[in-house]
């Protein structure tokens, strides 16, 4: 589930939860564990097409092997899907973009930018528990037969069988688009689920109204003006009611943001410079500026803000930016880069001193930074 | 790799690929650029290909040198625009040598791919102050470790570079001392 997906089914989520009584949702019964289909049936062939992918998947340098992090989403997602956990398999992979995704065979895709992104353990829950849902009700096997296309299907598997790359997961991601009906039935799973397991389903919501923001800080406008979805959904504030009124029927939870926040700390330096690395500037702010709020973690995400700032170098950003650089070394535990960078804008600046004794203090804290010598050249440059 | 070869095959059997022999010696590249080579190249064109000239030693899918001659401010330094997910990557020509050098990261990950930069230095080429950096990259692709190198110098508002990759493990360690040749050869007219 890619953010436009997560965003468009939080939104369809907002009227079909509604609708869906605290009383139905507890009525809800899981089904019995799934046993390996028959590889002459179809679904046998979409598991073993599936299969293929996952050991692709185990051998991919994108993925995140770290043992600690794996094992704690993993038991996330066992705490969600409770009989299924043993089907389960959470794969971590390093790309900076909101997605996450569950193919039929029990292999779970959750992306870097996912974790990124969100504030707690009950956010993550929401989303992975919105992922079980589409497994426990083999919407991707109802979307293949929905095709009705043999020929289409034996092409498809022609075309995927004969590489097997991790980049063809994302197309795979694509062709089981779930309909909008199956994007409803797995978000009002996924809030039973997260409810059974002590999750704060109020979470939920405030993931889909951050992804807005962020799509909102987008230059090329509102996504209510793009995505049909918003353009067809009810106001921001009938679903903020209707979001309300969710969290009030199925009642508190936990949120585990301190768990949440010592499980991703060792983590999210190098996320948020992969973060910075896309380009987005907008969407980057928008997600900082949230994320600076209410984080311990203050001085990565100054850096972080302060280096969007920099880099997209708009008339005042500079000045943005060095706001954003000096707190994160007031802060202390900032990122070596932040001198570097403190470094560059005085240099621009024709500030000397300044600039040498920020770049002096980037060596010191970064001995081995790849770009030294550039610095060094710099600081000659800058005279005594 | 499987998908670049098909991709490639298709392009030259397309017949909109064409493929020239680049020989040993001095070459211009653009109006302001020349390059001294040891050993030939092949100069891959074909529509659509962005602002740089590609050369290959073993073909496409495989290694790839791009030069760039006068590339101009607000000009992208690859082919195509930016969409939801891939930012168009523009020089500036106020842009300092870490942001030339982030210029490049930026556009060899627009597809996902990760990029490591394990060295970023000074470099003159001839009177010209440049840069050289060396990074290695992940192609998102199809999970090929590359290894790579690139110069740069700007001249009146103009970037100027070049940007080679190859598998890190034969062919980067097969070409490379050529393609440091290329780099340090470069001469930009004033």
């Amino acid at each position: 589930m890619n953010r436009r997906g997560f965003i468009a089914a939080g939104g369809a989520a907002c009227c079909a939860l509604a609708a869906a009584s605290a009383g139905a949702q507890d009525a809800w019964l899981a089904p019995a564990r799934f046993s390996r289909p028959d590889l002459s049936t179809d679904e046998g062939g979409l598991w073993a097409m599936m299969d293929r992918e996952e050991r692709n998947l185990r051998r991919s340098p994108f993925v995140i092997r770290d043992r600690a992090l794996n094992e704690y989403v993993q038991g996330i997602a066992c705490r969600l899907a409770g009989d299924h956990c043993p089907d389960m398999r959470v794969h971590i992979v390093n790309t900076p973009l909101f997605n996450a995704s569950m193919a039929p065979n029990g292999m779970m895709q959750v992306w870097s930018g996912l974790l990124l992104r969100v504030e707690n353990e009950a956010q993550l829950a929401a989303v992975i528990g919105h992922e079980i849902g589409h497994y426990l009700e083999k919407h991707s096997l109802e979307r293949l037969r929905d095709a009705r296309s043999a020929s289409a299907f034996a092409q498809f598997i022609g075309l995927f069988g004969l590489v097997g790359a991790l980049g063809q997961l994302a197309v795979l991601a694509g062709m089981f688009s779930f309909s909008r009906d199956q994007e409803r039935r797995a978000d009002v799973i996924g809030a039973t689920l997260m409810h059974r397991a002590g999750y704060d389903t109020g979470e939920a919501a405030k993931i889909w109204s951050n992804l807005l923001l962020e799509l909102k800080a987008r230059p090329d406008g509102d996504p209510a003006l793009k995505s049909p979805m918003f353009a067809t959904h009810p106001p921001a504030d009938e679903r903020s009611d209707t979001l309300a009124r969710l969290a009030a029927t199925l009642g508190g939870g936990a949120t585990n943001a301190d768990v949440w926040e010592q499980k991703i700390r060792p983590f999210r330096r190098e996320w948020l410079l992969e973060e910075i690395k896309r380009g987005q500037h907008e969407e980057s702010l928008a997600l900082l500026d949230r994320m600076s709020g209410g984080s311990t973690a203050v001085p990565d995400y100054r850096y972080a803000r302060g280096e969007v700032y920099r880099l997209r170098a708009k008339e005042g950003d500079l000045d943005l930016a060095l706001e954003d650089f000096r707190a994160a070394a007031a802060l202390g535990g900032e990122p070596p880069e932040t001198h570097r960078a403190l470094g560059l804008i005085y240099r621009i600046r024709r500030q000397p001193a300044e600039a040498k004794a920020s770049f002096l203090r980037y060596l010191d804290m970064a001995p081995a930074a790849p770009d030294q010598a550039m610095i060094k050249s710099y600081m000659e440059e800058l005279g005594s | 790799m499987k998908r670049i070869v098909l991709l490639c095959a298709v392009l030259v059997l397309s017949g909109c690929v064409s493929i020239a022999k680049i020989e040993t010696g001095q070459h211009a590249v653009g109006d302001r650029l020349t390059v001294n080579i040891e050993g030939a190249w092949n100069h891959i064109n074909a529509p659509g290909m962005g602002p740089a000239q590609v050369w290959t030693m073993e073909g496409m899918a495989v290694d790839q040198l791009l030069l760039y001659s006068g590339i101009r401010d607000g000009q992208a330094v690859h082919s195509g625009g930016g969409n939801d997910n891939q930012k168009s990557m523009t020089y500036r020509s106020n842009m300092q040598p870490d942001e030339i050098a982030a210029l490049f990261e930026g556009m060899l990950t627009r597809d996902g791919s990760r990029y490591r930069l394990s060295k970023l230095e000074p470099v003159s080429l001839g009177d010209l102050k440049g840069l050289r950096f060396e990074y290695s990259l992940v192609r998102k692709i199809d999970n090929v470790q590359l290894a790579g190198v690139g110069y740069a110098a700007t001249s009146r508002g103009e970037l100027f570079a070049l940007l080679y990759m190859a598998p890190r493990l034969v062919f980067y360690p097969r070409h490379i001392a050529r393609v440091e040749h290329i780099g340090q050869s470069m001469r930009i007219k004033p």
